[in-house]
């Protein structure tokens, strides 16, 4: 049977998974509203629990600052590993695509659950770092796939996928 | 008084001789009216996004069909990706794509 659980609490028994759970705070974002902003201090992990977030950067597009999506969150996936992972500064805007709940996790709260219970800290970090390590190897492959765009372009061979 | 003469002479010869042959060797060199601007020949911008339509706004197209267009992008991008990351090979890696940002 497939685990249907958070990519987060993956790996970990079902009463450890609901202690997890009770940490975290629900709520809820409408369609457009900003989760949080580039750059600022990141203090609260997330997973979706229901609804669409989108990752995304500034970019200058003809002359305009535009955030371009690089990345989709949906529902059972986690985002915001930067309240985890050292300096703890949110590397992009995370929007709400459509009505979304979430549940936030603060970082102290994890950090003291994972001091009483190693072993669900063991679980969550691993889970937290599949996480991060997927988005290398899909960004991996992306710029590669650039680099084989503009190698061609640049010898004019023309229409490159 | 004779000898006074003819040396005069050949010395009035040798010196018409020198300045005919001074000027036979300056008759070339003319003076510019105005002084000659180097020209500089620009070649055609050759940037390599300029050379691909794709990255050419037109100007029909308003930004937020631009902004649609680079999300399919990437949405199609990261699921080629992701089928790599799934299946790895050489084949997958490079696959086409869609995109409209790229055809």
């Amino acid at each position: 049977m497939p685990d249907t659980r958070p990519d987060l609490l993956k790996s970990m028994s079902a009463g450890d998974a609901d202690a997890v759970l009770a940490l975290g705070s629900r709520l809820t974002l409408s369609s457009g509203a900003v989760l949080f902003e580039l750059g600022i201090q990141a203090d609260q992990l997330y997973v979706i629990d229901r609804g669409r977030v989108n990752l995304t950067l500034p970019m200058q597009v003809f002359g305009h600052e535009e955030d371009i999506l690089v990345e989709e969150r949906v529902a059972g996936q986690t985002l915001g590993w930067s309240a985890l992972i050292p300096p703890h500064r949110f590397t992009l805007k995370a929007t709400a695509q459509i009505d979304t709940e979430l549940l936030a996790f603060r970082r102290m709260a994890l950090l003291d659950y994972f001091a009483a219970h190693p072993d669900v800290g063991y679980a969550v970090v691993g889970n937290v770092a599949a996480t991060v390590g997927q988005r290398l190897q899909v960004f991996q492959a992306m710029w590669l796939r650039e680099m084989k765009r503009v190698l061609e372009l640049s010898r004019g061979t023309g229409s490159a996928a | 008084m004779i000898m006074f003469l003819m040396a005069l002479s050949l010395g009035m010869f040798g010196l018409a001789v020198t300045a005919m042959a001074f000027g036979a060797a300056t008759r070339n060199e003319q003076t510019p009216d105005a002084p000659i601007q180097p020209r500089l020949e620009l070649a055609p911008e050759r940037f390599f996004a300029d050379a691909h339509k794709s990255f050419h706004r037109q100007p029909h197209v308003p930004l937020e069909v631009l902004l649609l267009q680079i999300e399919q992008h990437v949405r199609l991008e990261q699921a080629a990706a992701e089928s790599f990351i799934s299946l790895p090979s050489p084949e997958v890696l490079n696959c086409r794509t869609q995109s409209p940002l790229v055809h």
